[in-house]
């Protein structure tokens, strides 16, 4: 399922956050590789704490949302973003043909051909 | 005798508010109150809006309804918008001249300090929570908010807040404003060494503060549980619109960001009153700073994520297309938010703090550019071969791109150590903020005051004002601000009321700026009172004809059904017709038939084209 969740298009949006954790990946390292200031373990503990406890929670929230965004898409009804209490929006279809078939057997079925009727 | 006189007025105070609160009880019956929309006008001898909402000046008293707060909370925004704009009025005409010509320098500082509190905490986040009380519910389906009750103590906490911040200018004996600037450092704001800042108005002035941010923090809650629990079920996580998105986000960093504001303000204050020393033992001045930035740079992007929103919601209307790339926005928004939390310290730099520490800093600031440029990048392509129309809130989006642009590539500099180094406690830094605070936000807020104008007014603005309007600000922000990042690499240092003759052409012009500013703002406030009084009505629920590139969304279907459900003034069927939130008619009437207010008709392109 999580892999289902996380296909190659969520993957895609999700670039937009790996680059700032490679970003911070790559500081992690350089201050490993190179570092003047030399090492003392409150200062460099502080140091890379403030690294790795963002990237740990950037990733972490990057992953809650990317698996409720993804997941809802694959569940539900997708409209244009502040449309799907418009009456007649067009749901998207075209680019969730597949979650839209396994919709149908779903037990929102009935929703998803309503609102395709009044489009 | 002093002591007695006090003891008089408390108790004169006390029995005066028991009077309000016994007359509001009286003239409500608060059992039957339900929030309901309609219109009530201060003076009305009606006694009812409707059959469950009074009428008058009880029913802004009394209101639970998430868009009459909306209202207020517009209102003081731009009361306070006011206020802060004629205090830099003030300011920027004693810059005019290198020495102090006009008002003190004690006065300086004291304008310089609320400017920024009132800019920041009364105007900032009270606009944005105007859009986000009004707005969010008819954008994600929601009948109000989840706490509406909640939601108006923390509007009616604000007032109380503002009269706190503002004082030490009002004619009360003894007490003097505050002149700590918006930062509020330690050792100064503690009332420590042969300074004036002992004087009660800076404690007042905190007080004001932290209830200022007991009431965002009610609001956040509020906006959290809204948007997590009363969605329409048709609004899922991937249906939800990027208004909702930022101002969730937001929500979340005041949820973390401002209790930490609160209980530093109350250290500074049991340092000042209880000799608690929190801040007087060494290494206290960098512990304020820290606790203070903590919350301090989340505030920045507390202030900067829903405008960001609202450009993103905004702009595509007007580039008759959907927004370019809409889930990177929103995972960059969530990345912004995070991050926002990992680069307080980047505001310290100079500070001496250990090299190891202040080179993490940097790292996460320069992570942190990313998910901003990325946005830029979004609200270009979107526009690319767009079909846009310059409407006033569209030229608003496009200068809050333009503005942000430089403002976020100054920023970038600083987060360099060696950069900051330099221009540290420069006018570079006042410029850089300035671009992001004037020429971004409040550019937003104006796009967004113009883009619903139609909506909680029924009226619209008048056109040709609102271009004069957005090119003077245009103008008169980066005439202003790009002349204080001159100033600052010139090395003219901030907060200062005087400053060395080499550079008063730069300042002369900065100041001629700050007046276009000014005047911009004036035709604003004139344009927005007269259009609301007097406009011409709208009477089509798609004033911007948004339907043409299917790009409506819920709030304009709200409004579209609320127009074709009104009661028309003597119109034959009256009777028959329902307020909103009374029957719902069906979609083929609504959309056919246009239901009359009795005001003289207005041609369509007259009344709500704005092109």
């Amino acid at each position: 399922m999580a892999s289902k969740t996380f296909d190659k298009d969520t993957m895609l949006d999700l670039t937009v956050n790996m680059v700032p954790l490679v970003i911070i990946l790559f500081f992690v390292v350089g201050f490993s590789v190179f570092n003047p200031f030399g090492f003392e373990s409150l200062a460099s503990g502080l140091q890379y704490g403030i690294l790795i406890g963002s990237f740990v929670l950037l990733a972490a929230l990057t992953y809650l949302s990317g698996k409720a965004i993804a997941g809802s898409e694959k569940t539900d009804t997708v409209y244009l973003p502040g449309q799907a209490t418009v009456p007649g929006a067009t749901p998207l279809h075209g680019e969730h043909e597949d979650a839209a078939a396994e919709i149908e057997e779903s037990a929102d079925a009935e929703a998803v051909e309503s609102a395709e009727g009044t489009a | 005798m002093e002591v007695n006189g006090q003891l008089v007025l408390t108790v004169l105070m006390g029995l005066f508010l028991i009077a309000v609160a016994a007359w509001l009880a009286r003239v409500e019956n608060w059992r039957s109150y339900t929030p309901l929309a309609g219109a009530g006008a201060v003076g009305s001898t009606e006694q009812y809006v409707s059959e469950e909402k009074p009428s008058g000046v009880i029913r802004w008293l009394t209101t639970v309804d998430h868009k009459d707060i909306g209202i207020l909370y517009g209102a003081y925004g731009l009361i306070a918008f006011v206020v802060g704009g004629l205090m830099v009025v003030v300011m920027r005409l004693e810059l005019a001249d290198p020495a102090s010509t006009l008002i003190s320098n004690t006065f300086y500082n004291s304008l310089l300090t609320s400017h920024g509190i009132t800019m920041l905490f009364l105007f900032g986040t009270p606009i944005i929570a105007a859009f986000s009380n009004y707005f969010i519910p008819l954008l994600i389906g929601a009948d109000d908010m989840a706490f509406p009750r909640i939601n108006a103590i923390a509007f009616w906490l604000l007032p109380p807040a503002a009269l706190l911040i503002w004082a030490g200018f009002f004619p009360i004996p003894d007490v003097i404003p505050a002149q700590t600037a918006w930062t509020m450092y330690t050792p100064l704001s503690a009332g420590v060494g042969s300074g004036n800042q002992m004087n009660a108005g800076v404690d007042l002035m905190l007080l004001g503060l932290h209830l200022s941010g007991v009431s965002a923090t009610m609001g956040a809650i509020n906006f959290i549980a809204t948007i997590f629990t009363e969605r329409n079920e048709k609004v899922s996580w991937a249906n939800l619109d990027i208004f909702s998105w930022t101002i969730l986000t937001q929500s979340g960093l005041i949820l973390f960001a401002f209790p930490l504001l609160g209980s530093a303000i109350l250290m500074l204050l049991l340092d000042r009153n209880f000799d608690t020393m929190f801040f007087a033992v060494e290494g206290g001045a960098i512990l304020w700073q820290h606790l203070f930035w903590f919350f301090g740079h989340p505030e920045v992007y507390i202030l900067v994520l829903p405008p960001m929103g609202l450009v993103s919601l905004i702009l595509p209307r007007f580039a008759g297309r959907r927004l370019f790339g809409f889930k990177f926005v929103v995972y960059s928004t969530l990345a912004i938010g995070v991050l926002s939390f990992g680069v307080w310290a980047h505001h310290m730099f100079a500070t001496g703090m250990d090299p190891r520490l202040r080179a993490s800093f940097m790292a996460v600031s320069m992570a942190i550019a990313i998910p901003s440029a990325v946005k830029t990048f979004n609200w270009i392509t979107t526009m690319w071969n767009g079909k846009i129309r310059l409407t006033t809130p569209m030229l608003f989006c496009i200068g809050f791109v333009s503005n942000f642009i430089i403002g976020g590539v100054t920023g970038v500099f600083l987060a360099s150590i060696p950069v900051d180094l330099v221009l540290h406690d420069t006018y570079y830094v006042v410029g850089h903020f300035h671009y992001i605070v004037m020429g971004a936000i409040a550019f937003a807020g104006f796009a967004g005051l113009y883009y619903w104008f139609p909506i909680y007014t029924g009226r619209m603005y008048q056109t040709t004002l609102g271009k004069w309007h957005f090119w003077l600000s245009m103008v008169g922000t980066n005439l202003t601000f790009f002349v204080m990042v001159l100033l600052g690499y010139g090395g003219m240092p901030r907060r200062y009321a005087t400053y060395l003759p080499e550079f008063a052409t730069l300042h002369q012009i900065a100041t001629v700026g700050a007046l276009i500013l000014f005047v911009a703002q004036v035709i604003f406030v004139w344009n927005f009172v007269q259009s609301w009084l007097e406009g011409p009505k709208v009477e089509d629920g798609d004033p911007w004809d948004l339907a043409d590139d299917d790009l409506v969304t819920s709030e304009w279907h709200w409004f579209d059904r609320k127009l074709q459900t009104a009661i028309a003034d003597g119109g034959e069927e009256e009777a028959e017709l329902a307020t909103d939130g009374g029957e719902r008619i069906d979609d083929s009437q609504s959309t056919s038939d246009v239901s009359s207010d009795g005001g003289d008709p207005v041609a369509e392109t007259d009344a709500t084209s704005d092109e």
